[in-house]
């Protein structure tokens, strides 16, 4: 080959042409809309005057005030909890119980992966109608065993709503927990379990010594790729309750997104997706210190 | 794990169960979907015992199963999907391609390349994976706004290339870290410029990476709602955002959304099949080998 030729090319050796169209993508569609939620901030839209205008820190303030979102940071945390909570416990329960390579548990493992790339907006509606109070399936269920009264509609009953949207959730994601720990699960080696064995160790405690400390790292990885997109919940809520009834599920994203564009208060919607984001942002760095999560 | 064999029979009846309950909500929904209206409204709510009709196929993605030709009535051409799966199509379709090809160009430099701040530069690109959408949106859809991105092609195709972005590199960069850079350097030595190496021996090598992230970005692209709620009004929209607007004052079009529901498992079934092998590298962002 044109051996003198090609060893011209000693730009490519630079790391920055490599990285320049995803840097130039980064800035403008991440740095730019920061900075630009940062600005927008200060001000307010005026509709008398159809314009923003700068109100200093009023948004901020009204923020430290406004119960509403006191409530949608309740909601999304409580909402948080559980559904981890849930996906995390069945996640490893369904792993275990799938790590053999018994009759068709292939095909078992690639059933439950179908819930994971259905968009989850229709996954909400298609839950709309089975917790529907007069033909909804899981709503006639609950009823013939007598868990729910016909008078209640799951998702429009405040104290009840939000177990509702939850059912969605923790269907569609915990076989993504479950394919994560199965992974993790069939890399382990097999010497500790064969010595664990020897000792006449119980399943459980094999499974509280062994199994979980050598899964540490995985379970990690799995909260906090889970946690950062349960803690912006939107897709669910907005299907299938649209925040209520009353405020009981509304999360913070929702909360920012209809400050938006239904109440058209720009400043205040983008001061509240930017907390959003600070809150996202810290949690997750604190957990990725703590956890020592390497990527 | 061995144990004895009724251990192993009672192991394999409990998987077949739990999985036989995660997958009992699509086998309602597909037989919502091929129910006509009073059957859907049925009190017990009946799985089998009831007519099979394709009018709900029909009516959401404007096809003849049989009978008839198209039949898009004036009132129900709200339902009618055709458009909106090709909108669907070709956004994650362009989206994919330019995340895959700035994504692919990046790891390869991030995994062979030493300098200077590298490890934070990854921690940069990871840090835009944990913005909540709605932080991005809400100011995106004022600067679409200005620059008359909303409802475009370009500005759909812009914003997911970017939320898969984060993903992708990751990825990529996991899987060019799996070739030996031996390879690289050998090929150095022989006189190849760096851009010749990427192009003529690891990305071939890499085909499989680079399929498993294009297929991993062309779903999240697909069930991608937020943004598209956001960034278009109505000359252009996403499967999953009509959907929502099945509910309507006049009451919901149950039996259409299972259609549009039955059918997107088809497409997602597809997908599973094909990558498979590195779904778990892919969710995880590469952190986790298989």
């Amino acid at each position: 080959m044109r051996v003198a030729q090609a060893r011209r090319f000693v730009i490519s050796d630079h790391p920055l042409p490599w990285l320049l169209p995803l840097v130039a993508i980064l800035l403008v569609f991440t740095v730019y809309p920061l900075i630009y939620n940062i600005w927008l901030s200060f001000h307010e839209f005026v509709p008398r005057r159809r314009a923003l205008e700068f109100v200093g820190t009023e948004n901020w303030v009204q923020l430290w005030n406004d119960t509403r979102f006191w409530q949608s940071l309740v909601i999304t945390f409580t909402y948080f909890a559980i559904a981890l909570v849930f996906e995390l416990v069945l996640g490893m329960a369904i792993a275990l119980l799938l790590d053999s390579d018994g009759f068709g548990f292939g095909f078992l493992r690639g059933v439950l992966t179908m819930t994971l790339v259905i968009p989850p907006a229709i996954v909400g509606m298609m839950y709309l109608l089975m917790e529907d109070p007069q033909f909804g399936v899981i709503s006639y269920l609950l009823q013939s065993i007598g868990l729910l009264n016909s008078n209640n509609p799951i998702l429009a009953t405040a104290s009840t709503a939000l177990a509702g949207v939850l059912v969605a959730e923790i269907w569609q994601w915990t076989p993504f927990m479950v394919l994560i720990f199965l992974a993790g699960l069939r890399a382990l080696p097999p010497e500790p379990y064969e010595a664990a064995m020897i000792d006449g160790a119980s399943p459980f405690q094999i499974f509280r010594r062994i199994t979980l400390p050598m899964m540490s790292k995985v379970i990690a990885i799995a909260v906090l790729v889970r946690g950062i997109d349960l803690f912006r919940v939107f897709d669910y809520v907005f299907v299938m309750t649209s925040g209520g009834p009353g405020a009981s599920t509304y999360s913070l994203s929702l909360y920012a997104w209809q400050q938006t564009f239904s109440f058209v208060k720009w400043g205040y919607g983008a001061t509240l997706s930017l907390v959003t984001l600070v809150i996202i942002l810290v949690i997750a760095n604190l957990f990725i210190r703590i956890a020592k999560v390497r990527w | 794990m061995n144990g004895s064999f009724s251990a192993r029979m009672l192991r394999t009846i409990a998987a077949w169960v739990v999985v036989a309950i995660f997958f009992f909500p699509i086998s309602y929904w597909t037989s919502v979907a091929f129910k006509h209206g009073n059957d859907i409204f049925n009190r017990p709510p009946k799985l089998f015992a009831f007519t099979p009709t394709f009018d709900n196929f029909q009516k959401v993605f404007g096809i003849s199963l049989g009978s008839g030709g198209i039949t898009v009535t004036p009132g129900g051409g709200n339902f009618y999907m055709a458009p909106r799966v090709w909108d669907s199509i070709v956004i994650a379709t362009l989206s994919t391609v330019l995340a895959v090809a700035i994504a692919t160009l990046a790891a390869y430099a991030l995994s062979r390349m030493n300098f200077r701040g590298r490890h934070s530069f990854v921690g940069w690109v990871l840090s835009t994976r944990m913005m909540p959408p709605v932080a991005v949106a809400v100011p995106m859809f004022f600067i679409y706004k200005n620059f008359g991105l909303i409802d475009t092609y370009t500005g759909m195709v812009l914003i997911h290339a970017l939320m898969n972005l984060p993903l992708a590199v990751l990825l990529m960069k996991s899987f060019f870290d799996d070739i030996p850079s031996e390879i690289d350097e050998s090929a150095i030595v022989d006189g190849a410029s760096r851009f010749m190496i990427f192009r003529r021996i690891v990305l071939p090598m890499a085909k499989g990476g680079i399929a498993a992230t294009a297929v991993l970005c062309f779903i999240f692209s697909w069930t991608e709602f937020l943004f598209a709620l956001t960034l278009t009004t109505t000359s252009l929209k996403t499967v999953p955002v009509v959907s929502s607007t099945f509910v309507t004052s006049i009451g919901t079009a149950w039996g259409n959304m299972a259609a549009l529901g039955a059918a997107s498992i088809i497409p997602a079934f597809i997908f599973i099949l094909l990558v498979q092998k590195h779904l778990v590298r892919g969710l995880t962002m590469g952190s986790l080998k298989q």
